[in-house]
């Protein structure tokens, strides 16, 4: 096991920003100007819904998608000047588990041969090792030796996600993006692989970027949560924080409209109106402009950035006092 | 039979395996009713059955899926064995459906106005001009923005919570059945968004006296909108009762186990 000072960042994101160009020469914001920076053995959740930009934040960090601006710095040095070979010492810390363990599989290939693969890229080893290997593996994410001959389609979807799980830390990286892990599972399925995550974690001092819009799993996970909206950040701190004391407004609709499976757990909801503003040539302006329950004219003149409150929370919203807690 | 509205006894079934033709039982002697005007949640995981137990009540159970035994009573009267005709008259008038992918649901070469105006035509008679004056106000009651606008635009210009609206719109005020079964109405749209539908469906049942059966996995939705929980399980029903009294004092050890990781052991936070 590695073990860092604790505030030393594997990864810091600087000011990301990717736009895909769209029809009549416009610009759709994925990702408008995000910070972040992710320790070792820490989880930091991104939370938001779908067009928040929060996946595609890790698919810059692995260079799946090219960002528009902005750093990626790995240990101390940039990622995004590298060439394809390069990179691949990059992936050798940097691993990434996907939403949909049935897509993400190579259906044709044996657990043995998905799990193979990246022993064989990035690590020289014996056949003895990686055989010795393989069985270590299998055996940490709680599968047996004997589903190392099967076909995914042999496997339940949880197992298929042990399998993923087990396929990005096979060359034991220091970071892994998980990207909605749970989000395809069965609630029993999801309990044991987040324990699995948890396991792993603890075991080989792993940074998760957790991706997620499930925020009862980002609670249960995460050291620190950062909310995204189209394509920014409005909120973030640590996770006890953010959650007993949410303070952006959109963070606030977002946590009164998760369904609590609680007899008496219903919350006064914060309401947004209408439903999500354009991401295409956004004003430079708050992206809640329109929706806002503590709207003043000012918000549509200027970006929010976000400020300091105090304790690690941050919120892009400086009429937050006014929501009524 | 004024306490009950749908009435499923003792029904059981199988899947005709693909190579082997041999049969795979998949619904257990399933037995449950719904109460008039309450929202009732039939809810379990991937293969508990629940969405194919109501999808049988429509008689749009799958090619391969053959009953063993049981009933479906609606209204004391035996739906099982009616013929296309009959079954046409119940469906969509009387027990209409709403499903999980509305984009998927509606057709996409006809915009959501002349979809909404059709089906109102074929159960009503009424004059199309009329028919689309209905179809506008139904869209405007289920909060559709501009619903004359909207009317003239097509399924894939709608958001998917939009496109879940129309179809509530289509299945609750457009069909106006008794009984509105809705097969996971939620599960895929973002967590805003299902709030506000939801809201609606607790609000149109509460309003126009619907009965619903709510088919989910999630036992967040069923505590917060539901009267009646049926638990199910690999084809089995394992619990039925009060909402209130599946979540203080579940009885099955089922029932528990899927509270727990709902819960993800933060039952007392």
């Amino acid at each position: 096991m590695r073990h860092y000072p604790a505030d030393y960042p594997i990864i810091q994101v600087r000011n990301l920003r990717k736009l895909f160009p769209v029809r009549g020469g416009r610009k759709l914001h994925a990702i408008d100007g995000v910070d972040f920076d992710l320790q070792p053995g820490k989880t930091l959740a991104l939370v938001g819904e779908s067009g928040s930009g929060k996946s595609t934040v890790a698919r810059c960090i692995t260079r799946l998608v090219e960002p528009t601006s902005g750093d990626i710095i790995v240990h101390g040095s940039s990622i995004l000047e590298l060439t394809a070979l390069e990179m691949s010492r990059t992936y050798r810390l940097v691993q990434m588990v996907f939403q949909d363990p049935n897509a993400s599989l190579n259906p044709r290939m044996t657990v043995r041969g998905i799990l193979e693969e990246p022993l064989k890229l990035h690590l020289n080893l014996t056949r003895a090792e990686r055989d010795e290997r393989l069985r270590e593996l299998i055996e940490i994410i709680g599968l047996t030796v004997a589903h190392l001959d099967r076909y995914p389609n042999e496997l339940s979807g949880g197992q298929r996600q042990r399998i993923g799980i087990a396929r990005a830390v096979a060359i034991s990286p220091e970071v892994v993006l998980l990207d909605e892990p749970t989000a395809s599972l069965d609630v029993s399925v999801r309990g044991q692989i987040l324990e699995l995550l948890k396991r792993l974690q603890q075991e080989f001092n792993l940074a998760y970027l957790f991706i997620s819009h499930d925020l009862q799993v980002v609670k249960h996970m995460s050291d620190e949560v950062a909310v995204m909206y189209l394509g920014k950040i409005v909120e973030r701190g640590p996770t006890e924080e953010v959650f007993s004391h949410p303070k952006h407004p959109y963070t606030r609709a977002l946590m009164s409209a998760a369904p609590v499976a609680r007899w008496g757990g219903r919350r006064e909801r914060t309401k947004l109106a209408g439903e999500i503003g354009t991401p295409i040539d956004p004003r430079p302006a708050c992206r809640l402009v329109g929706r806002c329950p503590i709207e003043r004219p000012e918000c549509g003149e200027s970006p929010m950035p976000l400020r300091d409150i105090g304790g690690g929370h941050q919120v892009a919203c400086p009429f937050h006092q006014s929501i009524q807690q | 039979m004024s306490d009950v509205i749908l009435e499923i006894e003792g029904y059981s079934g199988a899947f005709r395996g693909r190579e082997s033709g041999e049969m795979e039982p998949v619904l257990f002697d399933v037995s449950y009713r719904l109460k008039p005007k309450a929202i009732t949640a039939v809810v379990g995981e991937t293969g508990s059955g629940k969405s194919l137990m109501a999808l049988s009540v429509l008689g749009l159970q799958p090619p391969t899926f053959r009953r063993t035994a049981g009933s479906i009573r609606f209204k004391g009267e035996e739906i099982l064995g009616l013929d296309d005709r009959a079954l046409r008259r119940i469906r969509g008038r009387r027990i209409s459906m709403v499903f999980q992918d509305a984009r998927a649901a509606l057709n996409p070469v006809f915009t959501v106005g002349d979809q909404l105006a059709d089906t109102d035509r074929l159960h009503s008679g009424r004059s199309r001009h009329a028919a689309m004056a209905k179809a506008i106000e139904a869209l405007r009651r289920v909060q559709i923005p501009e619903p004359e606008r909207r009317a003239r635009q097509y399924p894939h210009e709608y958001s998917g919570g939009m496109a879940q609206r129309a179809m509530i719109a289509m299945a609750a005020l457009i069909c106006e059945p008794e009984l509105l079964i809705m097969d996971e109405p939620t599960t895929g749209l973002d967590v805003t968004t299902q709030a506000e539908i939801m809201e609606l469906i607790v609000d149109l049942a509460k309003s126009r006296g619907l009965t619903v059966c709510l088919i989910t996995h999630d036992l967040g939705v069923v505590a917060e909108t539901c009267d009646e929980v049926i638990v199910m399980n690999k084809g089995r029903v394992v619990e039925t009762g009060a909402t209130e009294q599946i979540f203080t004092a579940p009885a099955h050890a089922y029932t528990r186990r899927l509270l727990a990781a709902s819960q993800l052991g933060e039952e007392g936070a």
